[in-house]
């Protein structure tokens, strides 16, 4: 073949080992094989779906790391209510012995009363601003002091409020009964009146949500009067109707030691793997209302303690007794859970771990053969430039000089 | 004394052969480094013989003319392998400046959804947090803005393309009209030469620019050459050219018509000008079709998980994406139906503590959209394709620049000049010159001698 200018080929040579060399130079400085999606398209395929699975890694371990500190939180609260409760049932059975003095009964009542209010206190506990005990209902306290009458704020003898009044359409009104422990919601749709909330709260005594006596009435005063007619049942009442105003308890008709559930028994969840979620919250009314009434039992103890044969005393203790037990139960699945979510971030620490192994390997180059690729870029690149520096002088008229 | 005035001739003709040898040597160097010269030989031929009486001796050498060196069949092959070559190179460079938009980084498509998902989780812990809620607005407003950038460089990529349409049609006619001008020329020197010579380098330069704009077939014919695009399109038929001609279509893009006005745009498959067409016309609207579609279905999905929810003040949650009714132009329009963090329907129950329907969002990322692929494998798959696309087309230009450098090669171990070659002929061009000099020298001198004879110097 007859040889004219090997400029071309040499250009050409020069530009790949070039080319070669800047690759080799990126990947080291990268720590990167792939660093376009051209470089390996099924690698950056699979490295947008190892990231997506990372990420979801990220969350659930945040997940985790945000709702540790809040369960562990409840299950101290729920200790605490364990410790008031043996310190009742423990003030029960002294009490419960017949040797005590009407003050030494009436004193360790008002003891037991006092384990009540911890009780609650701990119940209304909350963690960043979130109840931890009221289910969805987060961002009140839960469990609220109950009185016998609560009246609304529109209404005057001037202007009585009108049965016939018509309620705002998709307001919603509540009666949380602190003897039942039921709450009863009456969500206004159109047409509703104030004849209407009358009606339904009828209903709901009927059907046993509210205690018997428990009515709704249009008051001498023009208000609407929501109240029972036992001295010792306690309601609390709420509306965000504007025909009804707000609702208050009225003057000198709150109940000693009766608390009303305000929140509701939804639950919360959070994820915490790609198909494991957990619980985070327990509501107030699972706690201490459903399955034994726990506020209802020291309820019990008190007013045996204070006006109770002995009899009625062990009754009320073994009562609360009970309720500890129960308590106690429902502290498992919560300690449970904690410890799943100890576990879990572990496991979700390992598969982070795994994932990033798998990226590496994806879209990664060690550093041993980044090093070894440039050197070997640098070497031929070096061979190229000099074996162009020799060749491309050499033309015949140099020797004819 | 008539044999004296014959070598004479001779040596003058030797004289004239070896300067006009050492003329296309001289060239050749001249253009040792001209794009698209051929080198030139001189054509000697041995010139008649002189016959005195019985005796006949050698006329000496003429020199014919010039012949360029050439090889039409790797010529064909260079201009093929150009087409070829451009036309990768149009993708390559589209895709090149496409990719970028789907590498990995912090505002990439997948990285904004997954964003979204784990800001959607974190809320999940907190659904009553105002920095979480305001976390999943801001992610929600990134995947739709990573939408937005991603459709604005695919279709401001096609609209660059639409002008490149538009320069390479109007560099084509302006070449086929200078093809169509050298036709005439180089007819007419073959007619007296052989060769085209220079008007001919300068015409195979031409059409190597042209192959390079589009695929072209040339034919040689008594009027020059003939040229056709690969559909069978004339650009230039002697010494007329046919222009093409561009009309906007109703979709806005630059249709390409012969000369008739027939629409040939399709037929248009490769060089620069096919590449070009390639890519706008089924590369970006493709990838532009799925980045709709995920964009759409995406959008849809996640209305619909919002909708059964409840916002932060118990009304029902409304639409998350503000997307258009049809699939086209989603991922240019997509934005945000909601601005205020208490519209993110994360309860399930009215209540703002609920997360309840949270866990309906998140299952967005995780459920078939009615493509059939997750969102995330949706977006997977169409980076798998952008990377392809460009690997494919860098493949391509690759492999076809080294094919071209081997045909140049070899193009020119027969047509190119070799400085060692002509160092060569340079010398024996001379050595030539100063043999025939020395003869008409000698010849002087026998004549010199011979006007002497019988005069008093003689004796």
């Amino acid at each position: 073949m007859r040889v004219t200018s090997m400029l071309p080929d040499v250009q050409y040579q020069m530009q790949q080992s070039q080319q070669a060399l800047a690759t080799a130079t990126e990947q080291v400085s990268t720590g990167l094989r792939v660093n376009q999606l051209s470089d390996d398209p099924a690698a950056s395929a699979n490295m947008v779906l190892s990231l997506g699975v990372s990420a979801n890694v990220d969350a659930y371990t945040s997940n985790i790391s945000s709702a540790l500190p809040q369960m562990q939180t409840a299950d101290a609260s729920i200790s605490s209510m364990v410790t008031s409760l043996n310190t009742a049932v423990t003030l029960g059975t002294q009490g419960a012995t017949g040797t005590n003095s009407a003050a030494n009964t009436q004193a360790i009542a008002a003891q037991v009363a006092g384990e009540l209010t911890s009780v609650i206190s701990q119940a209304n506990t909350s963690f960043q601003g979130v109840f931890l005990f009221g289910g969805t209902e987060s961002t009140t306290p839960p469990f609220v002091a109950a009185s016998t009458t609560y009246t609304s704020s529109k209404g005057s003898i001037a202007l009585p409020l009108a049965s016939s009044a018509g309620l705002t359409n998709g307001s919603v009104t509540t009666v949380s009964d602190a003897t039942t422990g039921d709450t009863f919601t009456f969500k206004a749709t159109g047409g509703d009146t104030v004849a209407s909330l009358i009606t339904a709260i009828g209903n709901a005594v009927s059907a046993g949500t509210l205690s018997a006596g428990t009515t709704a009435t249009i008051n001498a005063s023009g208000q609407l009067s929501i109240g029972t007619n036992n001295a010792a049942d306690g309601i609390v009442v709420s509306t965000n109707d504007s025909v009804l105003g707000s609702m208050s308890a009225a003057s000198g008709t709150a109940v000693a030691n009766a608390y009303a559930y305000v929140g509701n028994s939804n639950v919360n969840s959070v994820q915490i793997g790609e198909s494991m979620s957990v619980p985070t919250n327990l509501p107030g009314s699972q706690l201490l209302i459903s399955g034994a009434n726990v506020i209802g039992s020291l309820n019990g103890l008190i007013t045996a303690l204070q006006s109770g044969t002995t009899a009625q005393i062990g009754a009320a203790t073994t009562a609360v007794s009970a309720a500890l037990n129960y308590v106690t139960q429902r502290r498992v699945p919560l300690d449970n859970t904690i410890s799943q979510l100890n576990a879990e971030d572990t496991s979700l620490s390992s598969e982070k771990l795994t994932l990033t192994t798998q990226q590496t390997a994806l879209v990664g180059i060690s550093l041993a053969d980044a090093a070894t690729n440039l050197s070997q870029a640098t070497l031929d690149n070096s061979a190229v430039l000099a074996a162009a520096a020799k060749i491309m002088p050499q033309t015949l008229l140099q020797y004819l000089q | 004394m008539g044999s004296l005035t014959s070598s004479l001739s001779i040596a003058v003709q030797s004289l004239n052969a070896a300067s006009g040898a050492l003329q296309a040597t001289n060239n050749n160097i001249a253009n040792a480094n001209t794009p698209g010269y051929t080198r030139e030989i001189p054509i000697l031929q041995e010139a008649a013989p002189t016959t005195d009486g019985t005796l006949s001796v050698g006329g000496g050498v003429a020199l014919e003319g010039y012949q360029s060196v050439r090889d039409e069949l790797v010529t064909t092959q260079i201009q093929q392998e150009t087409t070829a070559q451009s036309g990768a190179n149009a993708q390559l460079a589209s895709m090149q400046q496409i990719e970028p938009t789907f590498t990995t980084s912090t505002q990439d498509i997948g990285t904004d959804m997954s964003a979204l998902f784990s800001s959607i989780s974190n809320l999940s812990t907190d659904p009553t947090s105002s920095s979480s809620r305001t976390a999943v607005l801001t992610a929600g407003q990134n995947l739709a803005t990573a939408f937005n950038t991603a459709s604005n460089t695919l279709t401001s990529q096609q609209t660059g393309l639409n002008t490149q349409v538009t320069q390479d049609v109007s560099q084509i006619n302006q070449l086929t009209q200078q093809i169509a001008a050298l036709n005439p020329q180089i007819v007419a020197i073959k007619g007296t030469v052989q060769d085209g010579g220079t008007l001919e380098d300068q015409q195979n330069q031409l059409v190597l620019k042209l192959s390079a704009l589009t695929s072209v077939s040339v034919t040689q014919s008594s009027n020059g050459i003939t040229l056709s695009t690969g559909n069978g399109t004339p650009l230039v038929v002697g010494s007329q050219s046919f222009a093409l001609q561009t009309t906007t279509a109703s979709n806005g893009m630059t249709d390409v018509l012969d000369q008739y006005g027939a629409n040939i745009t399709s037929s248009l498959t490769s060089g620069d000008l096919g590449g070009t067409i390639q890519t706008r016309d089924t590369t970006i609207p493709g990838l532009l079709t799925q980045l709709d579609t995920l964009a759409n279905q995406f959008g849809t999905a996640f209305n619909a998980a919002q909708a059964t929810g409840y916002d932060q003040n118990g009304n029902a949650g409304q639409n998350f994406f503000t997307i258009p009714a049809t699939v086209a132009g989603s991922a240019g329009s997509i934005s945000m139906a909601i601005t205020n963090t208490s519209q993110i329907a994360a309860s399930s129950d009215g209540t703002s503590g609920s997360n309840g329907n949270l866990v309906n969002l998140s299952a967005v990322q995780t459920a078939a959209l009615p493509s059939g692929q997750t969102p995330v494998n949706a977006y997977a798959n169409l980076v798998y394709q952008v990377g392809s696309l460009t690997s494919s087309a860098n493949a391509e230009s690759t492999a076809t620049t080294s094919s071209l450098l081997q045909l140049n090669d070899q193009l020119n171990s027969v047509s190119g000049v070799s400085i060692d070659q002509e160092s060569a002929n340079l010398i024996t061009y001379q050595t030539a010159y100063e043999a025939a000099a020395r003869v008409v020298t000698t010849i002087q001198a026998m004549f010199t001698v011979t006007l002497a004879m019988g005069t008093a110097a003689a004796e």
